[in-house]
Order: C-alpha cells, then structure tokens, then sequence
C-alpha cells in the first residue's frame, strides 16, 4: 500500500515509517506564536524553566502581530511587550511586528515555508499553509511551550480524504464559492481529525491565493490540513521565495498512485453559482441569490481566508462595474493580509479609489476575526465578511454574519442589500 | 482505582465553537485562573453558566466540541471552574489536543448527542462517571453510556499530567 501526502511529510518529520492512527514524535521546522497566545507561550516556558530555560532553537522560533495591531489596548500593548522582550531575551530573530500583517501569510511571503514543513503556530488557521504542502496546525500554548523544549511534538497520523474538483467557475463565481459549498456540504465536523488533498484539474490551475482560501477554510469543517502539491506558477513562485529546494521537497511529498484514502469526493465547479454562509454557523449554506435583497450595515473584505490581492483586485473589479460608487448606507471596511499586499494594491493604484468611493481601507491585520478590534457590530447589526466565522456573537453580541466572496462582499456593498455580484459582473454595471 | 465522580450535567448541542466557551474578546487574559469567570457567557441559554457552575459539574456536549479556535483558554476556564470532565459525542482536534497537553480528560460518548437531541439527558441530571472504565450513569434518568478509551500515548500524557510533565519525565528517564 503506498503513502499519502500527509504519511511522506510526517516520516520526514519523524525519520521513521508510518502507518495511520500511529502516534509519533515529529521534529518541527517552524514553532510560531501570534500577539495572541504569543505572551501565553512565552509566560509557559518561563513558568516550566524556572526562568533559566533556552529556546531549542532560536532560528525556528517566529512571532507574528497580527490579531491585534496596532494594539487597541494597554493589556493587548503588555502582552505584544511581553512577546518582544522574551524574544531578544533568546535571540530570537524572526520577530515580525504590527508593520507586517496576518502571520501565516508573511511567513510564506518572507519565503519561511517549504512544501512537506511541519509547522506550529497559534493561530488555528495555520493551515492555510497547507496550500503550499506545508503540515502546518493550530495548537494551544502548551503545545508551542512543550516544542520550544526541544523541537518535537506528537502528532496522530491521520487518514486522508480526497477531493478532486473539475471544472471552470462562471464569472462572478470563485474558490470562495466551492469552499462555501464544501463547507455546506460536509458540515462543521466533516473533516474532524482527517487530512484532505484537493487534487484535479481545477486545483491545478488555481492560484496560490484560491489554494489558500480553499486550505484555511479545512479548519472549518475540523480538518487537520489540506494539502496542495504545488505545480506550475505557483511552484514557480514558492522556489523565488523559498529556494530551489522546494523542487525535491515536492518530489518527496507527491502521494503515491496506490495510497490509501478513506473517502473520495469530485466536484465539478461549472454550474456554481456564488454562495453564503448565513448566521450564525459556516456550515448554514445558502445561494447568494436566495438571500439578495437583505440589509447590511457593514461589508468587510480581509482576513486569512480572502485577504490577498487577488482577492483585493476582484473586489475591485465589481467596484469599477459600478462607477465606483458604494452605498452610503453601509460601512466597507478593506483589509489587506500583508504589507506586500497592501503595497501592491497601492502600486496598482487600487487604495485610491477604494478611498475616493468611501470605503475604509486599514493597515494589513486580522481585523473583523476578533471583537474588542475596529469594526466590531454593535447588537442588531448584520454584517458581510469575507472572514472565515460567523459563530453566534463572535464580532459583537446580538450582531449576525453572512459570510461570502469578495466579489459578492463588494457588490453588496455597492447596493446596500445582499447582491448577487453577477448582477454587477454580468450585466455591464450599475 | 476507579474512582466515581458525581455531579450535575450542564448540557450543550453539537459543534459548540470556541467562541461560545471562552469568546475572543477576552483572549489578552494570559493568567488560566482569571478564566472561568467568561465561560460560556456567549452561550444562548446557558449565559449563567460561570455563576452557577459547581466544582464537580461536568460538561455534556454533542459532536465536534470545541471546533473553530486554537485558544487554549477553552481547556483552562473549565478546568479551573472545577469541570473534572468534558463528555462529548466528539471532541475538535485542537481541542482535543489542548485537554490532553493539559492532563484533562474528555470522554468521547457514543449516542450522547442523540441523547441530547432527545432530551433523555438534560441540565440538572445527576451523573455518575468512572473514568477508568468510560461508564456514565444518569441518575436522574436511569441511562448508562460509555466513554471511549484513549489511545496509549494519549493515555501516558494524560497521567503524567500533561505534555510538558511527560516531556520532562521522559528526559530524567533519558
């Protein structure tokens, strides 16, 4: 019987065979903390070392501000200090500060990740990483301050699910869509403890950020990682960034013809038509055309999930549709993932107009993922976001999220109620 | 040993998120014990949950508690509140982990979330847990359900009393 994606990545990580539901001991390429968790972790080691313990490995060591910057508090402040201090403390680097944007992202981007990695961070969308072949997980603080000890952590080996996608999407339809479907269609728990690899013609031709959108939202349905084997540009890309190392990397970690999967999906694209995720679950799938007409107050586009350019350029594509002009009624709130994003869609001259139509256009952070940040709802408010949750309450008690594309996000923003984007896309305007 | 813990149910559905045991807004808190005083406050109909909650209550919940965050606060304001066990159907993976690292037990149940649909397990039940064995009593209701056992490794972390005793008993071992 051959090997999955996910067994070649952790034998390379754990120097050992593996079988499914072995649990074995992987050495970690990368352990990561956020400004949330960040202090958490840093407080644990101090705590089990007596204040007298060393890091195993400052150069594996990174810190990412993201889900609160700039700080909007003094104990947010204490707590990015605390981060700062015990990283000069060890010697550790990679210290990428509010300047930088969402974590996962800036560490791709700084060429940090290569496909088959096994990486921690405190961030349960560390696995968007996925989308470049990286093992990369979410974890809590005790498992960042038990690898800080000495490289290594346990893991389940886990069974993988195949998803093979055909198909081209419609104008107006994006990765957003499928994933929005796929998340419908499996449900909040679909994926518990499984590893998936989306494969098919469809995932060949996309590009990196549809592959991250299409890895972050694994989380969603309680996946352990979906993983990508980069091709193409993309492959292209990551070898710029991360070194021709990559190459072997991917030849290493390719699945085998005859690997085992426990479950196999196909989906074809073709006929999708965009999608939603209304209040107040990921799971509560709807068409965006059954739910047009519905009244928002704000429209937020960002996040880890649908926060890159590509992203940024489709929203403002719809935008451009629509003589650039939003609705007064709603606040639209544009966040880019990172700076390099950021400084592309400034170079384009996109934040110009963005600006000039009214919308607020915010440094690169998580933003809208955490209340107590700027645009959190007040009670009764109902939102759409291109984040990846909208659990009860979870930007603000008594407010509801639909989740959807960017180009559905900003075409609701343009009209002032849930809009189909094809109106906008299809139609030649306003 | 196999000691007999009882308490009062606190009954929740399937895929409870993080957000509804321990919300975002409170994620600067960096110190375990100040974190009981949020638990479930997001909760619809168990907002009193952090005032009324005994040492000694347990947790009942359906499929994938704990699914969405990594926040490790979720593990911390329930074990700190006295909560000696989470009985869920399933149990999200980070979650999962972030007990375990902890030293603190969840049993997988198999039916419960039935149950709870069903209303045959219901707040205010009287339980009775072996966790040796993975047996539940209802007192209150006369059923019986079993917990699954966990696999060895999770087993030896467990009675280390998380990851980093087990970890550092592994090194004096050498």
């Amino acid at each position: 019987m051959g090997k999955t994606m996910i067994m070649k990545i952790m034998e390379r990580a754990s120097g050992k065979e593996v079988k499914v539901g072995d649990r074995v001991w992987c050495n970690i390429d990368w352990s990561t903390a956020r400004d949330f968790g960040g202090a958490n972790c840093a407080l644990q080691f101090d705590e089990i070392t007596n204040n007298e313990g060393r890091v195993w490995d400052p150069d594996r060591i990174a810190f990412t501000f993201d889900l609160q910057a700039p700080s909007h508090s003094e104990k947010v402040s204490n707590n990015q200090k605390i981060i700062r201090e015990f990283a000069r403390r060890q010697g550790i680097t990679h210290v990428f500060d509010i300047n930088h944007g969402i974590g996962q992202h800036v560490l791709l981007e700084h060429g940090l990740v290569k496909p088959g990695d096994v990486i921690l961070g405190t961030d349960s969308h560390m696995n968007l990483l996925g989308g470049v072949a990286a093992f990369a997980t979410g974890v809590g603080n005790t498992d960042i301050a038990a690898s800080w000890l000495n490289g290594t952590n346990w893991f389940r080996v886990p069974e993988t699910m195949k998803i093979e996608v055909r198909g081209e999407f419609q104008r107006g339809v994006s990765m957003r869509d499928f994933l929005t479907m796929l998340v419908g269609d499996l449900g909040a728990g679909g994926m518990d403890f499984l590893a998936v690899e989306f494969t098919g013609e469809s995932i060949e031709r996309a590009s990196l950020s549809e592959r991250i959108t299409l890895c972050s939202m694994v989380t969603e349905m309680s996946g352990k990682i979906g993983l990508i084997l980069p091709n193409g540009p993309v492959l292209e890309w990551l070898a710029n960034r991360a070194g021709p190392e990559v190459y072997a990397r991917v030849s290493a970690i390719a699945p085998d013809g005859d690997a085992p999967y426990i479950d196999v999906r196909r989906y074809d694209v073709s006929a999708l038509e965009p999608m939603a995720s209304c209040p107040d679950a990921p799971d509560n799938v709807r068409p965006v055309r059954e739910i047009a007409g519905t009244s928002v107050d704000q429209v937020h586009i960002g996040s880890c999930t649908n926060g890159r350019y590509e992203d940024i350029s489709a929203a403002f594509e719809v935008l451009k549709l629509s003589g650039f002009k939003i609705s007064p009624n709603v606040r639209t709130i544009i966040t880019p993932a990172t700076r390099e994003v950021m400084l592309q869609a400034a170079r384009e001259g996109m934040i110009e107009k963005f600006l000039e139509a009214g919308v607020v256009f915010t440094n690169p952070t998580c933003a809208l993922c955490t209340a107590e940040h700027y645009g959190a709802l007040p009670s009764g408010d109902i939102g759409c976001s291109t984040t990846n949750r909208n659990f009860i309450g979870k930007v603000g008690k008594g407010s509801h999220t639909y989740l959807m594309s960017p180009m559905s996000a900003m075409a609701t923003a343009v009209r002032g109620v849930i809009t189909d984007p094809r109106d906008i896309l299809c139609q030649g305007g306003n | 040993m196999s000691e007999i813990l009882k308490g009062r149910a606190w009954v929740f559905g399937d895929d409870v998120d993080t957000d509804l045991i321990y919300h975002n807004k409170y994620l600067a808190e960096t110190d375990p014990k100040n974190m009981p005083q949020y638990s479930f406050e997001y909760y619809p109909g168990h907002e009193n949950f952090a005032r009324e909650v005994k040492p000694g209550d347990f947790v009942v919940a359906g499929k994938n508690f704990g699914c969405g965050s990594s926040r490790e606060h979720a593990v911390y304001c329930l074990k700190e509140a006295g909560v000696p066990v989470i009985l869920a159907e399933t149990c999200s993976r980070i979650y999962y982990r972030n007990a375990i690292n902890n030293g603190y037990p969840v049993l997988f149940v198999k039916g419960i979330s039935e149950a709870i649909k069903a209303r045959r397990i219901n707040d205010g039940d009287m339980l009775e847990v072996e966790l040796e064995t993975g047996t539940i009593r209802d007192i209150t209701s006369g059923q019986t359900y079993h917990g699954d056992a966990v696999s060895d490794l999770e087993r030896e972390i467990m009675s280390a009393g998380g990851l980093i005793p087990y970890l550092k008993a592994q090194k004096k071992q050498g």
